[in-house]
């Protein structure tokens, strides 16, 4: 049996701490990096560095720190902040592009050719720093699927190395996660997002993985907003012999461990 | 028709519990959509049931039971049995034989009425293909009971169903690694497959709890009480805007609610927001979210409305008085 190799995007530190109580010092943000890239994670979303001076902060100190991750600042589709980012000295830029009709119409107030304009003029000031960029389809699950062609179809005429399909609210099942991930031209490494809203985000990366990912998004312990994101942990217990992360599973979970008391602090209900 | 199986109350130590709880936790669980309640020989004892019941239990000796719900016939207003058009339960035999067998060896001839369990690894392997072999196995009534160890069972049984499957069998919250019955259901339900009342899951929580003296986590998908916080500003932002952007369902639709807090990730929105639901002056907001973040950061949780109402005030009523937060 041929084991395949896919590779980890930790969002511990971005969307695990949007969790709600979830609250990281600076301090506490590099111990977590640090673990994260002698652990072997491919790249690590360490923030968003538009939250203010204390996350540009922690997100110089999480670069000095890390050996081998590539490290990822978040970003809206907004030049304020990405310019945040790209001066706090993040590897990758990545940008979320709300994908859905909903969130283009209810939370940005826009329509899709503006979206797929502002997205335009991001992508020219990340590639004017020099940085590479990567795209996100927020609330990609829930949006038009020749919509997020077109995006998918910019994304790369953008010079974006990364696509990523975000399943925002949870909804996907593995036949539907197979069906959209099959969909994308194979010309864009894929990275899939999955939250837990319905106990299956652990099944909705495998099946996307198996379907042509490259990279799964996942977070210790499974933090993140409302039910969580996809546990790494779970994850490498289920894909055992199957797929590999160039992660230990012994050795994740004494790390994990270890950083127990720092994530949740007071809170030890995990 | 879908049958769904519930088996939490076989893995119970049933002794203490009071037969209100009982009765009332085998009530919910037909309300959110079970189709059948699996009990041991021991818990049949402890619940009420028509007088033919007790004939019933002789008969099947130690195996376990379903517990199903029939509906009395309906009588006259003035019929003294009117009072009792409750639903009323009745016992069947389970005779699913329970295997975790290799699914090449599935023999129709051996097997009429099978209960598969194990498959945990499933979902790395081809499971449509399985599903199809087990489909057209020739099988009389073919129940999956997917182990969660992996953490796809939920996943597995959806699919099963999707496949063509009729019947599956889960647990209340993970119980006993069966898949869960409150994720299936709702997979079901986002599915148009099902339509059980899922408010009463909230109920069906605390009771739980209650029964197995095991809490339920925060953040456990569908039921964990905090699955409905919202704190990061851009949540707050979407969720206030339309509630549908960032939640795949209601609260109210699991028997939660929302709620918006405040934390580290909180936005001016967010905070305005709270002050005005606390009715709180809003003037000193930008100093506020600052001393708020740095609170929540060293706390590691998020401040409580009292907490808030006691710094608002702090920093509105004296900006010369250092306010430790």
């Amino acid at each position: 049996m041929t084991i395949k190799q896919k590779y980890i995007v930790d969002t511990t530190l971005r969307d695990g701490e949007q969790s709600p109580g979830m609250a990281f010092s600076i301090r506490e943000k590099v111990i977590i990096a640090k673990s994260l890239d002698a652990l072997g994670v491919a790249r690590i979303e360490a923030g968003t560095p538009a939250m203010g001076k204390e996350e540009c902060r922690a997100f110089e100190k999480i670069k000095l720190a890390c050996k081998k991750a590539r490290i990822i600042g978040w970003n809206r589709m907004n030049l304020a902040d990405i310019s945040q980012s790209i001066g706090c000295g993040a590897d990758i830029i990545h940008v979320c592009v709300p994908a859905s009709d909903l969130l283009i119409r209810e939370k940005l107030g826009k329509n899709r050719e503006d979206v797929l304009n502002h997205l335009t003029v991001c992508a020219n000031a990340i590639h004017s720093a020099k940085r590479e960029l990567t795209i996100g389809l927020e609330d990609a699950s829930r949006a038009d699927c020749d919509f997020i062609i077109q995006l998918i179809e910019t994304a790369r005429d953008l010079g974006a190395t990364t696509l990523r399909f975000s399943d925002t609210v949870g909804i996907m099942s593995p036949s539907l996660c197979k069906a959209a991930i099959s969909r994308i031209p194979r010309n864009i490494d894929i990275e899939v997002h999955m939250h837990n809203d319905l106990g299956m985000a652990v099944a909705n990366s495998i099946e996307g993985l198996r379907a042509g990912a490259k990279y799964a998004d996942s977070t210790l312990f499974g933090i993140g907003e409302r039910a969580g994101n996809c546990n790494l942990e779970h994850l490498l217990i289920a894909t055992q012999n199957q797929l590999d992360f160039g992660i230990s599973l012994a050795e994740l979970q004494w790390r994990q461990a270890d950083l127990k008391s720092i994530i949740y602090k007071n809170n030890l209900y995990a | 028709m879908v049958t769904i199986i519930d088996r939490t109350l076989t893995t119970f130590n049933t002794d203490g519990i009071d037969l209100d709880d009982l009765n009332h936790f085998c009530d919910l669980l037909f309300t959110c959509g079970v189709t059948k309640i699996e009990l041991t020989p021991g818990l049949v004892s402890r619940l009420s049931f028509p007088a033919s019941a007790a004939n019933l239990k002789q008969w099947l000796g130690g195996r376990h039971f379903f517990l199903t719900r029939i509906y009395s016939a309906p009588t006259a207003p003035d019929d003294p049995r009117h009072k009792e058009s409750k639903p009323l339960w009745k016992l069947e035999p389970n005779d699913l034989l329970e295997k975790n067998i290799p699914i090449r060896k599935l023999d129709p001839r051996q097997h009429r009425k099978i209960r598969i369990t194990g498959l945990e690894d499933l979902m790395t392997r081809d499971y449509r293909a399985i599903f199809k072999t087990l489909l057209n196995s020739g099988v009389e009534i073919l129940d999956l009971c997917p182990n969660n160890q992996q953490h796809c069972a939920t996943a597995i049984a959806l699919e099963w169903i999707l496949a063509g499957g009729q019947s599956i069998s889960c647990g209340f919250a993970n119980h006993h690694h069966f898949p869960p019955l409150e994720e299936v259901l709702m997979s079901l339900s986002l599915s148009g497959i099902m339509n059980g009342d899922l408010s009463v899951l909230g109920e069906l929580r605390t009771l739980y709890e209650k029964l197995s003296g095991q809490p339920v986590g925060k953040m456990k998908a569908i039921i964990g009480e905090d699955i409905f916080k919202v704190e990061s500003g851009i949540h707050v932002d979407g969720v206030l805007k339309n509630p549908h952007t960032y939640e795949p369902f209601t609260p109210q639709s699991v028997g939660n609610q929302r709620e918006i807090v405040l934390g580290k990730h909180s936005g001016q929105k967010s905070l305005l927001y709270k002050l005005n639901t606390q009715n709180l002056s809003d003037s000193a907001a930008r100093c506020l979210l600052k001393h708020i973040k740095a609170r929540c950061t060293q706390l590691g949780r998020n401040l409580s409305d009292l907490e808030l109402v006691t710094l608002a005030r702090e920093v509105e009523n004296d900006d010369q008085t250092k306010v430790y937060c």
